[in-house]
């Protein structure tokens, strides 16, 4: 941008540590926000707010009715128009903002696309609902020298972590592989409280407004977690796990989620209305433990041999092995949504 | 519940695994010193690679009782073998006799065709046991009957069907008879001659052993297709087009030459095994587990009931479970690799009411075992145990 007008940011350049000069980075900034449910929104508007110059949204699914207890940026009009979560976002975000450059892309993010939806960018921003995306978005990053800022919202607890490759630590440098499915709550099985994921997006969103006006030494150095409901809060200091460890990311630069050697396969089903999801590496399931998670969004039965879940149009059979056969759609991406929203990933 | 220790493969319709150990050396050695680009080059080389295939072609004309080995076109699977026999057989449209017991590799290109306007098709139904009466065929050819296309045996059932009585009837029209030997080539005995067959279509990588990417054609003398897939061929390069001797009709571009090294060693073994004893070990294996599987009672079993008149292949169901997670129940918790749904193949399902669920196949090869068929039944009865008491 030729020499814009900044007065519309005067409060926040009137901060000392951002200033006319650092309002001028923002605004020259490109950043991608991947993901825009509740944490995807939050970001979007703030940084919309904020200035960011150009902004891309990707997100795959429409917006629901479900989504408006938390989804800040949208309302029952955009489900009325039955509008992709990135579309309606781009119309909002260009009301508040109409000197910003916004790019909507209504595609599922994987490791097949991953690079080319970050590239060009300045940063990247976590709004997706899942840890084996995370770990797509990581070795991306790591791997092309991106900076990304983590977060992850359920019941009223979030995370936050901000990732400079080559400088920090990355998300596999703390957590090496995903929680299995028993031990890790998803916002669709769990609930997820509205304000706690304004307050983590919020946190990111202030991490993207520090990196982006250049204030680096500023950024959180820790994986900070915050419980909305008790207000406490830890900050985990993990300075000492870069390169200390032997991460397969950052380390090894071994980007095995990047070339699809990790993470879940799906295949069309011949003959049904459905999909099958199986792991990279078998899990043992404890069917009673996944039962009582899922009895309370929906209707639940087992055997030794697998667990049958139906929720609305759809039923997920799951196999021990975390395998599932989703019934009710044949697009593989709506089927991994399935499976990360209730079995997760 | 049995724990899986050894994968047992049972789902040899689709693709033999494993290969006999010959194949896999005989593809190594080739392409680590042999291969160079056969017939294209004066060099010793070329010319030994050459060679090879000439040797895979005279084999497999051995096997079909092929008198003109140049006969035998090498193509890149079945699927492509297919299309070029019916393409190339109608071009000028016409009329068409074939089955509800295709797989989508006859189907699709018939139905292309006739959407496109360009041929009509008469489509003979079978026997609740999936076989086709040689008399409905005869009944269904016209004036104007260009190609009667079937399968030689079902994908889905393994039922075989009476191919020597239809060529013969074909034979007396001037229609031409094309045979998708997809099931049977390797397995069963196939004579172009004696089976009065004008074209024969066949994959490499099932029971003929080799590996996937092969497959053939066999084009017999009364036929005249069209050119395919026109370019080099190696010899009469000054040739404007497509030279019109067989195999280099059809054979344009650079071949697999790998993989008809690999599957001319898959046929050398049928020659050596003996097709006799290939196809008594299966209709063992195929009786043994028809009798097990059909003793539980909760088991509807598809197809003949006599294993005399199937392939070494049996679908079924289990009442009360999806067969796809009968599928995934087997492959888990039992180790067993079989195909679940509709094997590309959905008129045949709709005819037997198992559309469009489909149901399971279980497909043993001449590599499996006695043992092999028992722990599969075993494993049936224990799925049929936890689901009718959960």
């Amino acid at each position: 941008m030729n020499n814009p007008d900044i007065s519309r940011y005067h409060r926040q350049y009137l901060l000392p540590q951002i200033g006319e000069e650092g309002q001028r980075k923002i605004s020259s900034s490109r950043v991608v926000v991947l993901g825009c449910g509740a944490l995807g929104s939050i970001l979007a508007n703030h940084l919309a707010r904020a200035g960011a110059g150009w902004m891309r949204i990707v997100d795959r699914d429409f917006v629901e009715l479900n989504n408006l207890q938390r989804q800040v940026l949208f309302d029952e009009d955009d489900i009325r128009r039955n509008l992709p979560k990135a579309i309606a976002a781009k119309e909002k975000v260009e009301k508040i903002n109409s000197s910003i450059t916004v790019e909507a892309l209504v595609v599922d993010v994987n490791y097949a696309n991953i690079e080319s939806l970050i590239e060009g960018t300045d940063l990247v921003m976590d709004g997706m609902d899942n840890f084996e995306t995370r770990f797509v978005i990581n070795d991306a990053c790591v791997k092309n020298g991106l900076p990304w800022i983590y977060g992850g919202c359920i019941g009223t607890h979030g995370i936050t972590m901000t990732i400079i490759p080559g400088k920090t630590p990355c998300l596999r440098c703390v957590f090496e592989s995903a929680p299995p499915p028993e031990l890790s709550p998803t916002c669709d099985t769990a609930g997820v409280l509205g304000p706690a994921v304004n307050i983590i997006a919020s946190l990111q969103a202030t991490e993207a407004i520090k990196f982006l006006s250049g204030n680096i030494q500023a950024l959180n150095k820790t994986l900070y977690t915050f419980d909305a409901w008790t207000h406490e809060a830890k900050a985990l200091k993990i300075e000492n796990l870069h390169q200390k460890i032997n991460c397969p990311t950052c380390g090894q630069k071994n980007f095995e989620y990047l070339k699809g050697e990790k993470g879940s396969r799906s295949a069309s089903l011949c003959g049904r209305n459905a999909v099958q999801i199986s792991r990279d590496e078998p899990l043992n399931l404890d069917f009673k433990d996944l039962a009582a998670k899922l009895k309370r969004v929906g209707e639940v039965t087992y055997n030794v041999f697998l667990l049958k879940f139906k929720t609305g149009e759809y039923e997920i059979t799951l196999f021990p092995d975390g395998r599932a056969i989703i019934q009710g759609t044949h697009d593989i991406a709506q089927a991994r949504t399935l499976y990360s929203k209730y079995v997760s990933v | 519940m049995n724990q899986a220790k050894k994968l047992i493969y049972f789902d040899n319709a689709a693709t033999t695994f494993p290969k006999p150990q010959t194949v896999y050396d005989r593809m190594d050695q080739f392409i680590r010193s042999e291969a160079a680009n056969p017939g294209r080059s004066g060099h010793r080389m070329a010319v030994e690679a050459e060679a090879v295939i000439d040797r895979a072609r005279n084999e497999i004309a051995k096997l079909f009782g092929v008198k003109d080995p140049h006969r035998i076109v090498f193509t890149l699977n079945c699927t492509d073998a297919l299309n070029m026999a019916i393409k190339g057989a109608l071009e000028n449209g016409g009329h068409v006799v074939s089955t509800q017991l295709e797989h989508n590799s006859v189907l699709r290109p018939l139905n292309a065709l006739v959407k496109a306007g360009r041929i009509s098709l008469t489509r003979v139904p079978h026997s609740k046991e999936g076989v086709v009466d040689p008399a409905d065929i005869r009944k269904s050819i016209k004036k104007e009957t260009r190609l009667v296309v079937m399968t030689h045996a079902s994908n889905v059932t393994g039922s075989l069907q009476p191919v020597r009585e239809i060529g013969k009837i074909v034979r007396e029209t001037d229609a031409w008879f094309l045979v998708d030997a997809a099931q049977t080539a390797g397995c069963f005995p196939i004579d172009v001659e004696a089976d009065a067959i004008d074209l024969l279509a066949f994959p490499g990588h099932k029971a003929l052993f080799g590996p996937m990417g092969t497959g053939g054609l066999y084009v017999g003398p009364r036929v005249e297709l069209s050119a395919w897939r026109e370019g080099g061929t190696g010899g009469d390069s000054k040739s404007p087009t497509q030279p019109e001797e067989l195999p280099f009709f059809l054979e344009g571009g650079t071949p697999n030459a790998v993989g008809i090294a690999g599957l001319s060693e898959g046929v050398r073994f049928i020659l050596q095994e003996g097709l006799p004893m290939i196809r008594q070990h299966e209709f063992h294996l195929i009786s043994r587990l028809r009798e097990g599987l059909g003793a539980i009672p909760a088991v509807t079993l598809y197809g003949p009931m006599d294993a005399k008149h199937t392939t070494s292949t049996l679908a079924f169901n289990l009442k009360g479970v999806e067969p796809q997670e009968i599928g995934a129940i087997l492959d888990q918790s039992f180790g067993i690799a079989a195909r679940a749904g509709l094997h590309c193949a959905p008129m045949i399902h709709q005819s037997m009411g198992t559309y469009p669920a489909g149901c399971l196949r279980f497909s043993p090869g001449y590599f499996n075992t006695r043992e092999e068929v028992d722990c599969a039944v075993q494993a049936i009865r224990e799925i049929q145990k936890n689901f009718s008491n959960p």
